[in-house]
């Protein structure tokens, strides 16, 4: 098992990291609370990208890591993490322009429960992006798709900033109904779960790097509070976590791209260490910062936001140990 | 990246595969998941059958995979190490029951030591010789560097006097690696000096230890006027700091293979475990069996992607983390495992209790791998300061 990698995997990470540093600085996050078109010229950057909802999705995840990093907000992620795949699973004629970033997209599956199984519920929840984007498509049990445009939407705010969710109400656009077999639908979740959880690494990465940061410069007692041992064992705890869900991620994403058979379980994992430790940086994050990190001025709290916000999407950590439990005994 | 390893491995891997079905002595099948309680007599602690089957490997050149066939390699590449210790571990064969020899004297001995005592390389890999470790005392556990264990400079000749503890398999071994201050002025990194000690010498007393789980398999050692040779010396006088920081370093890439698989084994016995007690319908117990294999899942993968840089001639700090974890991780299970019986969770009654005292065993023995080696603490101590950069405490 090789985790190295290739050379246009360096160069569509560092690519994006550029992109997101330059993009998707904290005063468009702050800008998007209450204008979401702020996201706008983000888009208009990361709609070069949209064809990566149809290739590797190692590729994906290194591009979802830098997104995480940043809480880059809009369209980008249920587009090419959700939407494109499941027209793809469908072989609908609107994935090329999705691909080519001309048309952008949301899944809508989770019922009342808000778990992420096919279900006939009237109303879908956790719904991103579903006022903004050009499609919504609607998954029944079945599962059958339906595509539809401008549905009745209502905005569910969440702690999170930067993905917005909604409830859409099922019937409320028109459309043909198309089926899709339960495993390629399960595909299409196992492959979105596994981007989320490289989004999760990057955003708990960015928590990390900011409070490890924070510890090298804050002093107190004439030290760098970073030389204490109950920060310094904290932090080194919270690197282990990051460290693992990384590696879960990118496991999960070779298991998935080579069809193994130990890709359900995989994406499990992967979401499952991505909560524990995205939720254990947030956190650490901000008890290291004290009261700095808790004034809204400070940066921190909207990595936070992102943190638990997608910790409650996709299925919870406790949501993926039961899956989990299903597939090993 | 790649899921699977190239067609060149698999060959290699068929070839171990072949060797290991035709010689893996039937004792080996026992498939401990524990520490080696060393259950036997103070002079059993390695098996007959262990002896034998070290050296099998040695001569078949399956001992040290990376080292040349006169030290019982075939000079394998990282990778091929890997492949080995994968498959090693999935067997739950033990290569040895007395690492020091050809874990630690042997690599150290190859980087430090003088051309004679390089010749004891082969006999402590193929564990013709015993070896013990002489580290810890009484008074430096985790300081290692506060040893105060002395010995004498003379002419041709070192005087010992003092006293270790916690040696392993020291009231077996013929030899001992012994760390002595021989400069007590200097700073305390700097006036060490490591000795190659007969264990038959004059004045060293030997006591066995009985641990936690009542077995013996450490003892303390003193040293009364022990009088070692000058050309015992290992490297240079007042240096030999340097050279605990070297062992293992050949095989510390894929070190982290047998602890994971452990605790595979062991999270799969406490599946087993519930199954029989009924309650592996229980929601509590099925959402913590899953968070636990969760976890044994990523350090997997962590494991696999801190070897990738290693691979690849970087330093991999993921190493860093895995015995920490590994380690933290098994006794949590292992504690688990006596949860899970309720009232019986403490029988230690081996007729009574779950699967011959399994559990309550192994959960006192995985005490062993959290404080043994650089203890969890000191190694949180080396992520902070030596991966994250943290500063020192003053």
């Amino acid at each position: 098992m090789d985790f190295t990698l290739s050379p246009d995997q360096e160069l569509l990470r560092d690519t994006a990291r550029q992109l997101m540093q330059r993009e998707c600085p904290s005063e468009l996050l702050r800008a998007h609370i209450d204008d979401p078109a702020a996201a706008d010229p983000l888009w208009r950057h990361l709609r070069d990208f949209a064809a990566l909802g149809d290739g590797p999705l190692a590729d994906l995840c290194l591009f979802a890591e830098e997104m995480g990093y940043v809480a880059a907000p809009g369209p980008f992620f249920p587009t090419t993490a959700l939407f494109s795949p499941l027209l793809g699973a469908l072989g609908h004629e609107l994935l090329s322009p999705a691909l080519a970033g001309e048309i952008t997209g949301t899944v809508a599956v989770a019922g009342a429960d808000g778990g992420w199984q096919a279900n006939d519920d009237r109303v879908k929840t956790f719904v991103p992006e579903a006022d903004r984007v050009d499609w919504v498509a609607i998954v029944s049990s079945g599962p059958a798709v339906t595509l539809v445009q401008s549905p009745s939407t209502r905005r569910v705010t969440t702690v999170d900033f930067s993905r917005r969710m909604f409830e859409v109400e099922v019937g409320s656009g028109s459309g043909p109904a198309h089926s899709v077999d339960v495993e390629g639908f399960e595909s299409v979740l196992d492959r979105a779960t596994v981007a989320l959880a490289a989004e999760m690494v990057g955003t708990a990465r960015r928590l990390f790097d900011m409070t490890l940061e924070y510890a090298k410069e804050r002093v107190q007692f004439d030290v760098p509070i970073g030389s204490f041992q109950a920060i310094q064992h904290k932090l080194a705890e919270v690197a282990l976590d990051l460290e693992r869900a990384t590696s879960a991620v990118y496991y999960a994403g070779m298991a998935i791209d080579a069809k193994d058979a130990d890709r359900h379980r995989a994406a499990h994992v992967a979401k499952a260490a991505a909560g524990a430790a995205a939720t254990r940086a947030a956190k650490d994050g901000i008890q290291v910062h004290g009261g700095i990190g808790y004034t809204w001025e400070h940066d921190l709290h909207l990595f936070i936001r992102h943190a638990y916000g997608s910790e409650a999407w996709l299925g919870t950590r406790d949501w993926h140990h039961d899956r989990l439990a299903e597939l090993l005994f | 990246m790649q899921l699977s390893w190239g067609p060149e491995e698999e060959a290699f891997r068929a070839e171990l595969v072949a060797f290991l079905d035709e010689h893996v002595p039937h004792e080996a099948d026992k498939g401990f998941d524990y520490a080696d309680p060393g259950e036997h007599e103070d002079g059993d602690l390695i098996p007959e059958w262990g002896r034998a089957w070290q050296a099998t490997l040695f001569d078949h050149r399956w001992m040290i995979p990376a080292y040349p066939p006169e030290l019982g390699g075939r000079n394998c590449t990282p990778v091929q190490t890997l492949i080995y210790l994968e498959e090693m571990a999935r067997r739950r064969v033990p290569r040895s029951f007395h690492f020091p020899g050809y874990a630690i004297v042997a690599p150290s001995l190859l980087e430090f030591g003088s051309d004679a005592q390089r010749e004891l390389v082969p006999a402590a890999i193929r564990g013709d010789t015993i070896w013990c470790i002489g580290m810890s005392e009484p008074n430096a556990g985790s300081d290692l560097a506060g040893l105060s264990t002395r010995a004498e400079v003379h002419d041709d000749h070192f005087v010992v006097n003092g006293q270790k503890v916690w040696t392993s398999y020291a009231m077996v071994a013929q030899k001992c690696f012994c760390y002595v201050r021989t400069d007590p002025s200097a700073p305390k990194h700097k006036g060490i000096s490591l000795l190659i000690m007969d264990m038959d010498t004059p004045g060293i007393d030997i006591r066995p230890l009985r641990h936690i789980s009542g077995a013996a398999n450490f003892a303390e050692v003193f040293f009364s006027d022990v009088v070692v040779p000058r050309e015992n010396l290992v490297g240079t006088l007042n240096d030999g700091w340097r050279i605990t920081q070297g062992s293992l370093a050949h095989e510390r890439a894929g070190l982290w293979v047998e602890g994971v698989s452990r605790l595979e084994t062991t999270i799969h016995g406490l599946v087993n475990l519930a199954t029989r007690r009924g309650l592996i319908d229980d929601p509590i117990v099925r959402r913590r069996l899953a968070e636990l294999s969760e976890r044994a899942a990523s350090l997997r993968a962590l494991g696999y992607k801190g070897f990738s840089s290693f691979a690849q001639g970087s330093s991999a700090p993921e190493h860093s983390f895995m015995k920490m974890a590994t380690s933290e991780l098994g006794k949590e299970c292992w504690e688990y495992g006596m949860e899970l019986q309720g009232a019986y969770g403490a029988v230690a009654d081996p007729d009574r209790g779950e699967e011959g005292g399994r559990w309550v065993m192994g959960f006192f023995m995985s005490f062993a791998n959290t404080i043994a080696g650089g203890s969890s603490e000191i190694q949180r101590n080396i992520i902070a300061q030596r991966v994250l950069g943290l500063p020192r405490a003053r």
